[in-house]
C-alpha cells in the first residue's frame, strides 16, 4: 500500500508536467487548428533559461521562474510572428504553419546544442531536496511543489477560458472564426496571444521536470510525445481533458514500470500505445467539447 | 453616411464584386437585391473587412473602410449580422450577447449594462433565455440574438444578411417589426433580401445586384411596380451580358 501510494505521488506529478505540455498544445490550437510540436523544445529553452538564472546567476527561485516565463511569453510570441503570421497572411492552408514549426523545433534544439553543449545541466528543486509525509502519502517536496503548481496554473487558465471577456473570444474563434471577427475579435491578437500563452505553459512545464531530470538538449522531444499523448487521451475541447490526460498518461506509464514483467526501456513506448488505441477507438478524447452546432 | 466607390473583391481568383457605387444616407434603411450568386453577400464581407479587398473606396464618416482591419471597422460602429445567423452555438445567450461587446467604446461596466438593457428590450425573448445554450434556440430566437449581439457594439450602421431566411411568417414579423424600431431611432440599414416582398416598405430604396455589378437603383417602391423580379434579374442579366 504504502509502495502503491509513493508510486500515486510521484505519477501525479509526472501526470501534471504531461498534462501542461498538453494544455500548451491546448491552448494553441483551440483558437487556430495549429499543432505545435515545437512545445517540447520550448520546455528545453526554458529549462536552460532556469539553469542560467537559478544555477548560473543563483536569483531567488521564484525571481528565476517568473523571469524565464515571461521571457517564454516573449518567445512564443516572436515565433508566432515570424513563422505562422506570414503563412497565415498569405492564405496558407494550416498544414503550413505545422511544418514551419516543425522546423523551428530543430532551430530551438540545435540553438540549445550549439550554446551548451551535449552535457546536461543541472537545477535546483524548489525547496531542496527532502521528503515530505502525510499520513501513508510520501513524495519528494519537488513532487508536491509540481502538483501544487500545475493544478493553480490549470485553475487560472480554466478561469481565463470560462469566466473572462477574453477567454469566452479565444473560445468563440475556436467555434467559428468568421462570426467572431464580426464581432470586432482581433483574430492575429488571439493567435499571437495563444502562442505566447502556450509558450508560456510550456516553459513552466520544463522547469518543473529540469530538477529532476537536469536541462538537457534532447529532453524535448519525449515531453513533446508524452504531451501530444495526454491532449489525444483528454480531447482538444476542454482544459480539463488535459489534466484527465495527462494524470491517465503517467499512472499506465509508472503502473506499466513497477508492476509489468517489462523491462524498464519498454516504458517509452507506453505513450505511443496508448496514442495508437486513442486515436483507433475514440480519436476525439475522453472529454468531448461541448460542441452543440445548430 | 456610407459611400461606396469602384468596390472590388472576392474570394480566390476572379473578384466576385466587380466595382460597386452605392450610397446610404444617415438613418436611411436601403435593401441590396439580386440572384443568387450576384455578390451581395461578398460586398457585405468585403465592407466588414473579413476577405480580400482588391480596391476602391468605402467611406464612412469620412474615413474608408477597406483599409480598416475587421475588427477597427466594428469599434468604427459598422457591423454585420451574417448570413445563417452564425451564433456561437455552445455557448450561452448572455456570452454571445456579451462578446458583442469587445468593441464597444468606453467599455466600462455601464455601457455593457445599457447594451443589454436595450437589446432584451427589443427582443424580450433573449432576456428569457440569457442562460440557455444559443444551440438550443429556435431558428427565429438565433436570427434575434444574431442581431441582438451585433447591436451590442452600438453600431452606427447595420449591415444584414438575409435575416429572414427560413422563418415562420410570423417571427418575419417579429423581426421586421424590431428593424423597423431601429430604423426609428436613426440606425442606418443595409439589407441584403432575395424576396422583394419582405425588403419592401422597410427599405426605401434598393439596389439590384447582378454578376457583381450594379444593374438598377430604384425606389422599392418603383421597383414593386415592375412586377415579377425573377424575369427583372434574367432580362438585367442579359442586358449585362
Amino acid at each position: 500500500m504504502r509502495d502503491f501510494l509513493e508510486l500515486a505521488v510521484s505519477a501525479t506529478a509526472s501526470g501534471c508536467v504531461y498534462a501542461l505540455v498538453a494544455l500548451a498544445y491546448l491552448v494553441m490550437t483551440r483558437p487556430t487548428g495549429i499543432i505545435n510540436f515545437a512545445v517540447g523544445e520550448w520546455a528545453a529553452v526554458a529549462a536552460f533559461g532556469g539553469f542560467l538564472t537559478l544555477t548560473h546567476a543563483e536569483w531567488p527561485y521564484a525571481a528565476g521562474i517568473a523571469a524565464v516565463t515571461a521571457a517564454m511569453f516573449a518567445v512564443g510570441w516572436a515565433t508566432e510572428r515570424l513563422t505562422v503570421r506570414p503563412l497565415v497572411e498569405r492564405g496558407a492552408p494550416v498544414l503550413a504553419p505545422i511544418l514551419a514549426l516543425l522546423g523551428m523545433l530543430v532551430v530551438f534544439r540545435e540553438l540549445i546544442s550549439v550554446g551548451f553543449g551535449p552535457d546536461p545541466r543541472p537545477l535546483p528543486q524548489a525547496f531542496g531536496f527532502g521528503r515530505l509525509e502525510i499520513g501513508l502519502v510520501a513524495g519528494s517536496y519537488q513532487s508536491f511543489f509540481t502538483i501544487g503548481v500545475v493544478l493553480g496554473l490549470f485553475a487560472l487558465t480554466w478561469w481565463f477560458f470560462e469566466r473572462t471577456l477574453a477567454g469566452r473570444a479565444f473560445e468563440a474563434v475556436a467555434i467559428d472564426r468568421r462570426a467572431a471577427a464580426l464581432m470586432g475579435i482581433d483574430l492575429s491578437r488571439v493567435t499571437a496571444l495563444s502562442f505566447a500563452g502556450g509558450a508560456a505553459i510550456a516553459g513552466v512545464a520544463g522547469l518543473l521536470v529540469a530538477p529532476n531530470t537536469s536541462a538537457h538538449y534532447m529532453m524535448g522531444l519525449p515531453l513533446a510525445v508524452q504531451g501530444f499523448t495526454a491532449l489525444v487521451i483528454g480531447g482538444v475541447g476542454r482544459v480539463e481533458g488535459a489534466l484527465v490526460g495527462g494524470l491517465i498518461l503517467a499512472f499506465a506509464e509508472q503502473l506499466t514500470v513497477r508492476y509489468a514483467p517489462v523491462p524498464p526501456g519498454l516504458a517509452m513506448g507506453v505513450p505511443l500505445v496508448l496514442l495508437i488505441l486513442f486515436l483507433l477507438v475514440r480519436p476525439t478524447g475522453l472529454l468531448a467539447a461541448r460542441e452543440a452546432r445548430a | 453616411m456610407l459611400e461606396l466607390a469602384g468596390v472590388h473583391g472576392g474570394y480566390g481568383g476572379a473578384d466576385a464584386v466587380r466595382g460597386i457605387d452605392l450610397a446610404v444616407a444617415a438613418g436611411e434603411a436601403v435593401a441590396l437585391l439580386g440572384p443568387n450568386g450576384a455578390g451581395k453577400s461578398t460586398l457585405l464581407a468585403a465592407l466588414s473587412g473579413v476577405l480580400r479587398r482588391r480596391g476602391g473606396r468605402a467611406l464612412m464618416d469620412g474615413a474608408d473602410l477597406m483599409r480598416m482591419p475587421s475588427h477597427r471597422i466594428v469599434a468604427h460602429g459598422l457591423a454585420q449580422v451574417p448570413e445563417g445567423r452564425r451564433v456561437f452555438a455552445p455557448l450561452t445567450v448572455e456570452d454571445n450577447l456579451r462578446l458583442g461587446t469587445i468593441r464597444l467604446a468606453g467599455a466600462s461596466r455601464g455601457a455593457a449594462a445599457e447594451r443589454f438593457d436595450a437589446v432584451y428590450a427589443l427582443f424580450p425573448r433573449l432576456a428569457e433565455r440569457r442562460a440557455q445554450r444559443a444551440g438550443t434556440l429556435s431558428g427565429g430566437e438565433q436570427q434575434m440574438l444574431a442581431i441582438g449581439r451585433a447591436l451590442m457594439s452600438r453600431p452606427r450602421v447595420l449591415l444584414l444578411d438575409e435575416p429572414f431566411l427560413g422563418l415562420a411568417p410570423r417571427v418575419v414579423e417579429e423581426i421586421r417589426r424590431a428593424l423597423e424600431a431601429l430604423r426609428a431611432n436613426g440606425l442606418t440599414m443595409l439589407l441584403v433580401e432575395q424576396k422583394l416582398d419582405i425588403a419592401l416598405g422597410f427599405a426605401s430604396r434598393a439596389y439590384v445586384l447582378v454578376k457583381g455589378r450594379i444593374a438598377l437603383a430604384e425606389t422599392t417602391a418603383a421597383l414593386a411596380r415592375r412586377g415579377d423580379l425573377a424575369s427583372l434579374y434574367f432580362d438585367l442579366a442579359a442586358g449585362a451580358g
